[in-house]
């Protein structure tokens, strides 16, 4: 059925979004319900169906203030922004900036940053897949050259720094058992990869970050070192790099 | 100087070495057990009509955003913060 003549698309998409405007000029109902209450229907769906989407999107910010607080603050976003692209599993992109600037959210400083990792999980979900670089080849590598080489990344690989224990909180959150007391006494940048089917979230160790987007912006070995250790006075080389490795977020080692 | 030293090849092929036979082990130790983390995230995005979108024409003005007036109530008071207990008091506005 073509739109009547005074149908403005724009007027549709706010009335959409704010139940208190009138409902879009030219609609009719086909049906047995008055136009006013299809269109409360619809509206309704629109905005249920997205809340839904960031609930499932990010479950343990859910968990962390609860089913009404959550659902309450995604409407908040909802309305604010809408999806850019028709792919469902990109949405949320901006979810931990709005939830940084949150005022009722502000008694949980975790909270963005907890969503951002969520995010960044989701995006290594549906990365392309790629296959680890495997220890046989690693050990055969000749490591006295291995300063000036590069490192090729899992398409799923992602950092995701904090100043607060993100990763330790999303484990308390997602494990079966009932989360335990955690104390917000350290920060803890995550490593995002998702090597093969399971998606999985590391603390990094101290200067890790530094380290690991370095590497990925193309530096060699030697000067993600550098860099790390500039940023970090306690990094630990062996255990940055025993992280890269058992985290398997590396496709190749360019020597 | 501790930095040049750090990037110095003898001290990265040194570290990596170290790394790679901690991984190793590790990774001998563990052929058995199952990973304690890294639970795949499932799917569910790709239709999120579900419960509640129903066309029962039910609700007309359930999701208009009223006067703020929710508390968290999950599971963050189980987690502690530097200054003390966790501080969930909803912010007057």
């Amino acid at each position: 059925m073509a739109p009547s003549p005074e149908f403005d698309q724009e007027e549709f998409v706010r009335a959409l979004l704010d139940p208190d405007l009138p409902p879009p000029a030219g609609l009719k109902a086909t049906h047995d319900l008055p136009p006013l209450r299809r269109f409360a229907v619809y509206r309704n769906n629109v905005v249920v169906g997205l809340i839904d989407a960031l609930a499932e999107r990010f479950p343990v910010c859910l968990r962390l203030v609860g089913e009404e607080f959550f659902r309450a603050m995604a409407l908040r976003h909802v309305r604010r922004s809408l999806p850019r692209t028709p792919l469902l599993f990109e949405y949320g992109e901006d979810f931990a900036e709005f939830v940084a600037g949150f005022e009722p959210a502000r008694s949980l400083p975790y909270l963005p940053d907890v969503a951002s990792l969520e995010y960044a999980m989701g995006r290594a979900c549906h990365a392309v897949d790629a296959t680890p670089l495997p220890l046989d080849l690693v050990r055969s590598l000749p490591l006295e050259r291995l300063e000036a080489a590069t490192a090729s990344f899992h398409p799923s690989t992602q950092v995701v720094p904090s100043d607060y224990p993100i990763v330790s909180i999303w484990r308390a959150n997602m494990a079966t058992d009932p989360p335990r007391s955690l104390t917000l006494d350290h920060a803890e940048d995550a490593l995002v990869v998702r090597p093969r089917l399971d998606v999985e979230a590391h603390a990094l160790p101290s200067g890790g970050s530094a380290f690991i987007e370095t590497l990925m912006g193309g530096g060699a070995f030697g000067e993600a070192a550098s860099a790390a250790s500039r940023r970090a006075k306690d990094f630990d080389l062996t255990a940055n790099l025993r992280m890269l490795l058992a985290s398997e977020a590396l496709t190749a080692i360019n020597i | 100087m501790f930095e040049k030293k750090l990037g110095s090849a003898f001290m990265i092929a040194g570290a990596f070495a170290a790394a790679l036979a901690s991984v190793e082990t590790a990774k001998a130790e563990n052929a058995d057990q199952e990973k304690c983390y890294g639970v795949a995230l499932k799917g569910k995005n790709d239709c999120a009509a579900g419960p509640g979108t129903t066309c029962a024409g039910s609700a007309s003005k359930n999701y208009q955003g009223s006067a703020w007036k929710y508390v968290a109530k999950g599971t963050c008071t189980a987690i502690v913060t530097p200054k003390g207990k966790g501080s969930l008091e909803p912010i007057a506005n």
